[in-house]
């Protein structure tokens, strides 16, 4: 107990301390944001994602320090989210190319093959119970850690949603960890728990940071490597089906790998400071569209959907894991 | 807002349960499927994996036209709605006018 309270507790301080600094420094490197949600566009610092890695690097060294045996999958762990924020950080700062970010953010998944730290037979399902994918689960992860960390970069249109629905979905993973007895998943989970509840209270209606594409490709990429590490795989496609739904629908509508630059913007400003979904037949069909299909809404309020909404998810992410208990 | 958190609900639901009654077909009926004479074993897995493939393209694709045609309606029935509301807008106000004249 006293291991994951200490993992909890650094990852929540080491983010609380460094975020505030983070936030400095950007401002005063002019890596800033236009909020265009908003009638008068401040600038806010972006790229706060940077202090939910120290949170999380500060987290599992303390892990380490604390459990040796448990090294090379925290060191697998920590790496992933590392190379995806590095990824993330060079599109903060000279944006990269549609094709090349998620094919650069393939090399996350490479600590986790390469340290041989995940279930070697492949994924547990529901009703069908363990697989034995021993050739396409290793190529699985590559792409498994890949598609969450881009699904995540994807999934961030209004303030807090991203933080929000990412902190929903990693309570998900640790009671479902605990359910399953998955101890791994219930570590690493809460190594990345505390960082997120910091970014979220920083980056929640009205935002005072932005994660940039270090925070949400490397915050993917974690919560990707907690359910390969954490053998929970489809506890973790059901808890991210809104991030799936996003990122699907929008594939799908423009029919290529995009920038958000490159299409016509899914939801316009209304003068009386509300959201509305553009009816552009070429505006990619994203979930902040979906929402918005209702009527305009106020920015708090259709964030909030989004948070209600990976909620549910997260109930039915529990009640698979609970399935997988009972008939696996 | 409870309505559109229904819709979204319902949408996920019906994911989820056609995903768990996907994986009772493939466990229950693909897996254990003797297909009559094919005796290779290597043919009838790939056959049985290509079956299992197809049904998750057919959710997938199931999922996809539900919100498509979910989000065009909606967005129909709001427009028309705030149409028909600056009508009766531009109404009042006419007849306001005409009253005052």
């Amino acid at each position: 107990m006293s291991v994951e309270l200490a993992a909890f507790t650094v990852g929540f301080a080491s983010s609380l301390l460094s975020m505030p600094l983070v936030m400095k420094l950007m401002k005063k490197k002019r890596i800033v944001g236009i909020d265009m949600h908003k009638k008068n566009r401040p600038s806010i610092p972006e790229m706060g994602g940077v202090a939910v890695l120290i949170g999380l690097s500060a987290s599992v060294l303390t892990v380490i320090l604390l459990m040796p045996e448990k090294t090379r999958l925290m060191i697998s762990f920590l790496s992933a989210a590392l190379i995806a924020g590095t990824v993330g950080a060079l599109d903060d700062l000279k944006p990269l190319n549609a094709k090349i970010k998620p094919l650069l953010t393939l090399f996350s998944g490479m600590p986790i093959l390469l340290l041989g730290t995940y279930n070697p037979r492949g994924p547990i399902f529901p009703i069908i119970g363990q697989t034995r994918l021993t050739v396409i689960y290793p190529l699985m992860i590559v792409v498994a850690l890949a598609v969450t960390s881009n699904a995540v970069n994807m999934m961030d249109p209004f303030n807090g949603t991203m933080s929000g629905t990412c902190t929903v979905i990693t309570a998900t993973l640790i009671i479902s960890s605990l359910l399953l007895g998955r101890y791994d998943g219930v570590i690493l989970s809460l190594c990345i728990f505390g960082p997120l509840i910091i970014l979220y209270l920083f980056n929640r209606y009205p935002a005072k940071v932005f994660s940039g594409d270090v925070g949400s490709l490397s915050i993917g990429a974690a919560l990707g490597a907690i359910a390969i590490l954490g053998r929970l795989e489809i506890v973790a496609v059901v808890a991210f089906a809104p991030q799936i739904m996003n990122a699907f629908y929008g594939l799908s509508t423009i029919g290529r790998l995009y920038e958000r630059r490159e299409v016509p913007r899914p939801v316009t400003l209304l003068e009386d400071g509300k959201l509305m979904a553009t009816s552009h037949p070429d505006a990619p069909l994203t979930l902040a569209r979906m929402i918005l299909a209702r009527g305009p809404l106020h920015e708090r309020e259709a964030a909030r959907i989004f948070i209600i909404i990976s909620i549910i998810s997260g109930i039915l992410a529990i009640f698979t894991a609970y399935l997988i208990k009972v008939t696996a | 807002m409870i309505r559109r958190i229904f819709d979204f609900t319902l949408i996920l639901l019906f994911m989820w349960i056609c995903m768990i009654l996907g994986l009772w077909l493939i466990n229950e009926v693909i897996v254990p499927l003797e297909l009559p004479g094919i005796n290779n074993r290597f043919i009838t897995a790939i056959l049985k994996v290509a079956a299992s493939g197809g049904l998750a393209l057919f959710w997938l694709w199931l999922w996809r036209e539900i919100v498509k045609r979910m989000f065009w309606r909606a967005l129909k029935k709001s427009q028309e709605e705030s149409m028909k509301r600056t009508e009766d807008k531009k109404n009042k106000k006419f007849l306001k006018m005409s009253d005052e004249y």
